[in-house]
């Protein structure tokens, strides 16, 4: 970390870099979208639009919260002094090498391509997630869709009676870093979050209430706020409605979450532990339709005893990413589910006193397996400690024009606020091709 | 374009003015009330741009809006139906007045300092805050009170707490502190000097957490050493002692100090154990850094921190939206939308011993204050210029209070014994259940689904919202004879106004089709205006 | 000169590179060997004025555990083998592929005619020194944590009448064995040693790391560390309990009042003038323990987070191997 000015940001997220930045008057997000979010995006291409619909391409989000180590996870340095004490293993991928912690994901690298030369710049858990969500920094007076929020809206269905966009996140540490954000394309594209419980409260209807008086009152009710609302276009009191706009769709879906529709050997296959019951969920929820799924497994943030913290963390992570690879395939689904693991950063080679592992941006991975995917490929190299990308650097833009490519989506399309196109990767912004099909 | 640019160019030649204290000429004059003040600086802003403003709101909105902000509830009917009939030119002063010296006005001034102060678990300072909202204490007392909880705890009942509950973490302390209480977030000069904001260095973040870093907690009492510095490693691998510093770069002064040696240390430890398992509190230190902090923040040269955090922060209270924004970022390089203002603002509340009361009821007398909501034109214009008043999510206090009132008999609250009445909305302020299951909104709020599929299918909400009992609205309503008059009183009691032709039209409609069910009828019509947008919001 | 805890100095402080996770000593000499993270085994007289180390070359990764024996050392590391080493010429005698996953531990029996090693198969191993074959293995630790994660078997310890083998594992359970014939004789727990959060941060930390027999096998002590609120950091205080372990009775618990971190390493005084204990976090600490007052006889910082140490033969000197540097210490004048 230097002391020099840089263009991101640290601490809070609420930081201005310039509050007068002149993006027209009157622009505070979706303020200017109107009640419904569907007057954006006049340059997209409808056939498009279909086809990818009709492919119906879904993505899981293993987000890795707290930062898991590289050096113990896909980019390991064995022998060297800040290579710990695991080895390396070969995988099915000749000349390449993952580590010893992850055997099971050793042999299933055919679907699965790591990018090793991540360099984000950024070693603060709020900061560092924010951009690992929206794959840019937010502006003062514009707030970004995150990933979830940019596919609902592409991958989803206007009256699709499942929710778009699910996130698990149970543990309590850093689960305001990981908060969802649908930014400027508005309430409707925020997520089902589901934190203490596995399946959101509430679905079922009252029994003292017929279904028909349920929806009757609920269209009146939308009625009103839709009146209300109107001359008063703000993001806060459009999300009010949106959010009752979703009750009856989010109701239908109750028995996606519930695990006991699946058999004790599915269940069994998973593990345990929670992490493994919610990737469950997660397939179940995208084999019923929905576009998007994040589950947290929270918390990796290693500063002491980093080497047990991740025998531990890795050896889960190992089981229940291959389960959910094999199960994905196995019922035809992985070849249009894009299963990603990201973190807010990755850990630093140097070891601390604690056996521990601090916050490192500067040279880490993350992973991509299945849709659109060349399985097996790596893409980047860090030097020989780990402590710098050696070749290949890329940042967040990079990994997410990375991410729309191969689900097909171009990263260059614009949405629109009022007048102002705003494409989904920042101009410049290409993906890595070496690691798609 | 062009008046954008000169009002900027205004603003920042009054940046002076951020780091000089007390006297500046070009204010307005100290005697003016505050409520023509923030509409004289508001209005010259919006001729600079040519900017108009929405109109006046209703006497309903008005009523609403004040007793929402100053009490935390939603106006009884009686109260609403009173003052739209009311006829008196002064009756706006007299409404903020009654509500001003009301007890409701001192229990939602605990709730909004306790979520302030400690917006984990807003409990945790209620005692306190109680003890002291009740006793007048002004701002800088409460400051004085949690960071040097006095030894006799009646004074300040668990005023400790707000240090004991950051006592693991002397950083969070030290941040905490700093944008509670003078607006400053300096978290990130921690690791290195801040990317963007030339004035935090990592000396500024050390120097504030020095004036903490003596502190500990010994058994249940809070402590403070002789001794000790904190020390950092600069980016360049340096290690330096941190100072005694200020926000504003201000080095304090301290009494030399030494390091006991490993004797003396055990000696002290020991006495320390000895205290603790008699459960005694600690001898004062020599001198004390926190002491320090409170003379130094209060002082005519440093208090611009402290004095302009209180005003921009209850100034978004009531406003939405702050003058400087965000909240936590007063620093040069992120100007309030109106310096002046802020400025006299600032000096008012000096002047004044920081009398919040005061700054509250000058804020809602403003026209600004008094302005709609709803904006008829095309773009909406940005909310730092106050055109428009803005909405504000409820907190979780105002909603679970509300609501509850809302769906109580409005004969409940319509007593002529005053004491009585006062009584009743007690017991509603007492009751936190259904607040608590609500979210509290964050700037930038959005609804989220849970809050919807709670509302709408909650076993426990239908019970506390739409059962039918005599003190309940549902129960009052049955009892009335036309739907007409049903669909007018749920409106005064639930949105505090009467309904319009067609929102009549519509309801009676509703209510007709289910004639032969007429209490399915009722709970729906009080459901679809309890969980409706408008009530949700203070608008 | 009687050896007196209370004039605890370091004598001589070296720095290395890398991790020193594990120590052994040349009798009567201030000759070391110390295991490293870079899977070297280093050959150095603490006391020269330029020590210059001979490297003893062949496992690949930490080495966890050394003992000398006569003319040969032998080493465990977490490459899964131990290693038998001709002192003198460097040379490798015997290697093994000593367990399944990594081993944390190695301890000679007092006759020397055994090594022991304990490993994360969660497997007690009990070889011949002279042949290399495992004599035995003793199984009384779970493969996974009660929380469906995979366990860590970190310490052992051997009474000096050579009839007792404790080992301790990550979820704070003990198990006390005849030597001689691997049965069980007894179990401890120790819970407070082993953190599972599963709210903050769905995962655990800590352990049982070290274990220790007075000299009249009565009494074994248990070191770890204590009830850990935020499971990132190292950040509660050391911990040592003590039981009479035949009466399954724990004896003392020093729950520690300045020093944080693990204890990773513990030695008796052979007439019971002290318990050793050091280890550490970011920091280090050495402390001497009272078992018959029951408190700290003398505790101090060391300069670094402690592995392993080694004791000389009047109990008056103290070797130790830690993060980035080789300490020694006396409690003479």
């Amino acid at each position: 970390m230097t002391s020099k000015r840089h263009s991101s940001f640290c601490g809070s997220a609420e930081h201005s870099l310039d509050r007068r930045a002149f993006l027209g008057s009157g622009m505070q997000g979706s303020a200017l979208l109107g009640a419904g979010a569907w007057g954006l995006n006049a340059l997209r291409q409808p056939a498009l639009a279909e086809v990818l619909k009709q492919k119906e391409k879904r993505v899981i989000l293993l987000w890795l919260a707290g930062g898991a180590s590289q050096l113990e996870t896909w980019d390991p340095k064995p022998g060297r002094p800040t290579g710990g004490p695991y080895r390396a293993i070969q995988t099915s991928v000749p000349g390449v090498q993952i580590s010893e912690l992850m055997p099971k994901m050793a042999g299933r690298l055919k679907d699965t391509a790591i990018i090793r030369s991540l360099n984000t710049k950024d070693g603060s858990h709020g900061t560092g997630a924010r951009l690992m969500h929206l794959g840019r920094r937010d502006e003062p007076n514009l707030k970004y869709p995150d990933l979830g929020a940019v596919l609902a809206r592409e991958l989803g269905r206007a009256d699709s009676p499942v929710p778009d966009y699910v996130s698990f996140y149970t543990a309590t540490e850093g689960r305001g870093n990981a908060v969802g954000q649908s930014g400027f394309l508005g309430a409707r594209y925020a997520p089902m979050s589901l934190t203490t419980e596995n399946k959101p409260l509430f679905l079922s209807r009252q029994e003292n209430i017929s279904i028909q008086d349920h929806q009757q009152r609920a269209q009146l009710q939308a009625l009103f706020n839709e009146r209300f609302a109107r001359k008063r276009n703000l993001p806060a009191v459009a999300s009010h409605q949106e959010a009752y706009a979703r009750v009856r769709g989010l109701m239908a879906s109750e028995t996606l979450f519930d695990l006991e529709q699946e058999s004790q050997k599915t269940r069994d296959r998973y593990g345990k532990t929670l992490f493994g019951q919610q990737a469950l969920v997660a397939r179940r929820l995208i084999e019923a339709g929905t576009p998007f799924v994040k589950v947290s497994r929270a918390w990796w943030d290693s500063h002491g005893q980093n080497f047990e913290t991740h025998l531990e963390l890795v050896t889960e992570l190992d089981h229940v990413m291959s389960t959910l690879l094999d199960d994905l395939e196995e019922r035809g689904l992985l070849e249009n589910t894009l299963v990603l693991t990201l973190a807010e950063f990755g850990r630093t080679p140097t070891i601390n006193g604690s056996l521990g592992r601090d916050h490192f941006g500067q040279a880490w991975s993350v992973s991509l397996s299945g849709c659109g995917i060349q399985g097996g490929s790596v893409y980047g190299k860090t030097d020989q400690d780990g402590q710098t990308v050696a070749d290949g650097e890329v940042g967040a833009g990079e990994v997410f024009a990375t991410i729309y490519q191969a689900l097909g989506i171009d990263h260059q399309k614009d949405y629109h606020v009022g007048a102002r196109p705003i494409p989904l990767t920042d101009p410049g912004i290409e993906p890595v091709s070496e690691v798609l099909a | 374009m062009i008046s954008r640019i000169i009002t900027i160019g205004l603003a920042l030649t009054t940046l002076g003015a951020f780091t000089a204290s007390g006297q500046d000429v070009s204010l307005q004059p100290p005697e003016q009330a505050i409520a023509d003040v923030v509409d004289f600086y508001l209005e010259r802003s919006l001729g600079e741009i040519n900017q108009e403003a929405s109109g006046t709101a209703t006497d309903a909105t008005l009523l609403r809006r004040t007793t929402l902000d100053l009490v935390g509830r939603i106006p009884t009917v009686r109260e609403a139906q009173s003052y739209r009939s009311d006829t008196a030119p002064d009756k706006r002063v007299k409404m903020v007045e009654r509500l001003l010296t009301s007890p409701g006005y001192l229990q939602h001034q605990v709730y909004e300092l306790a979520q302030l102060l400690h917006p984990d678990d807003s409990k945790h300072l209620q005692n306190y805050l109680t003890h002291a909202v009740n006793n007048d204490a002004s701002w800088d007392r409460i400051f004085r009170d949690l960071m040097l909880p006095p030894a006799k705890p009646e004074e300040a009942p668990e005023a400790d707490r707000f240090i004991k509950s950051r006592i693991q973490d002397i950083d969070k302390l030290a941040n905490d502190t700093s944008v509670l209480f003078f607006g400053v977030n300096i978290s990130c000069a921690k690791c290195h000097d801040h990317p963007l904001v030339e004035q935090w260095k990592q000396s500024h973040f050390f120097g504030m957490k020095s004036f903490f870093s003596r502190t500990f907690a010994n058994g249940d009492f809070l402590s403070e050493r002789d001794y000790g510095a904190v020390q950092f490693q600069t980016t360049e691998g340096e290690t330096k002692t941190a100072q005694l510093m200020f926000l504003s770069g201000k080095v304090v002064e301290e009494p030399a100090w030494k390091e006991p040696n490993d004797e003396e240390k055990k000696k002290l430890k020991q006495q320390l154990e000895e205290l603790k398992k008699k459960k005694q509190p600690t001898p004062a230190p020599s001198f004390s850094r926190r002491n320090k902090l409170v003379e130094v923040a209060l002082s005519t040269q440093e208090q611009d921190f402290f004095a302009r955090n209180i005003v921009n922060r209850l100034w978004y209270r009531v406003f939405g939206h702050g003058l400087v924004m965000p909240l936590d970022q007063l620093h040069e390089g992120n100007p309030a939308s109106h310096p002046e203002l802020l400025q006299w603002l600032a000096r008012d509340m000096v002047t004044h011993n920081y009398d919040l009361k005061r700054l509250l009821r000058g804020l809602v007398l403003s026209k600004a204050y008094a302005r709609q909501s709803h904006w008829d034109q095309d773009s909406r214009p940005n909310p730092e210029w106050f055109a428009v008043a803005n909405t504000k999510p409820l907190s979780r206090y105002q909603y679970g209070h509300s609501l509850q009132m809302a769906s109580t008999s409005p004969d409940e609250f319509s007593l002529d014994d005053e004491n009585q009445l006062r009584e009743r909305l007690q017991r509603v302020y007492s009751q936190n259940g259904l607040a608590e299951q609500l979210d509290q909104p964050i700037h930038d709020f959005q609804v989220s689904s849970n809050e919807a599929l709670l509302f709408s299918n909650s076993d426990r909400i239908n019970e506390a919202l739409l059962a039918d009992r005599n003190k309940s609205l549902i129960g009052k309503l049955k009892s009335l004879e036309n739907d007409p008059q049903r669909v007018e009183l749920a409106y005064w009691t639930i949105l505090s106004r009467p309904p319009n032709d067609d929102e009549i039209k519509l309801l009676t409609t509703y209510l007709a089709a289910r004639q032969e069910r007429p209490l399915d009828g009722i709970q729906q019509l009080v459901w679809i205006l309890l969980t409706s947008t408008e009530f949700r919001f203070n608008h | 000169m009687a050896a007196d805890p209370h004039k605890l100095k370091i004598s001589k402080q070296i720095n290395r590179p890398g991790i020193l996770m594990s120590i052994a000593r040349l009798p009567d000499s201030h000759r070391l060997f110390v295991g490293s993270s870079d899977g070297k085994i280093y050959d150095l007289d603490i006391m020269a004025e330029k020590p210059e180390p001979r490297e003893f070359v062949g496992h690949e990764s930490y080495v966890t555990g050394l003992v000398h024996l006569e003319s040969q050392l032998v080493s465990a590391a977490y490459d899964r083998r131990l290693i038998w080493w001709d002192r003198e010429s460097g040379k490798q005698v015997r290697t093994i592929e000593a367990h399944q996953r990594w081993i944390r531990q190695l301890i000679t029996t007092p006759d020397q005619q055994q090594v022991i090693t304990v490993a994360d198969d969660m497997v007690c191993r009990i070889w011949d020194v002279k042949t290399g074959k495992l004599v035995r293995e003793l199984r009384g630790h779970q493969e996974e944590t009660p929380h469906h994660f995979p366990s860590m078997l970190y310490a052992c310890a051997v009474s000096s009448d050579g009839k007792y083998l404790a080992t301790g594992d990550r979820v704070g359970h003990v198990v006390v064995w005849d030597l001689a014939t691997g049965k069980e004789l007894t179990t401890l727990e120790t819970p407070i040693m082993y953190t599972w959060d599963p709210k903050a941060r769905i995962h655990s930390i800590g352990g049982i790391r070290s274990l220790a027999f007075s000299a009249d096998s009565t009494r074994l002590a248990v070191g770890g560390t204590g009830k850990i609120n935020n499971i990132d950091h190292l950040e509660a205080l050391a911990r040592v309990e003590v039981f009479d372990w035949q009466k399954q009775e724990r004896t003392h618990e020093f729950k520690g009042n300045e020093h944080k971190g693990l204890v990773e390493h513990l030695v008796f005084h052979p007439e019971n003038q002290w318990l050793l204990a050091a280890g550490g976090d970011h920091n280090g600490f050495i402390k001497f323990l009272d078992l018959e007052k029951k408190n700290v006889l003398k505790q101090a910082k060391a300069p670094m987070h402690v592995h392993e140490f080694t004791v000389n033969e009047t109990y008056d000197t103290i070797y130790a191997a830690g993060h980035g540097k080789l300490v020694a210490w006396t409690l003479t004048d």
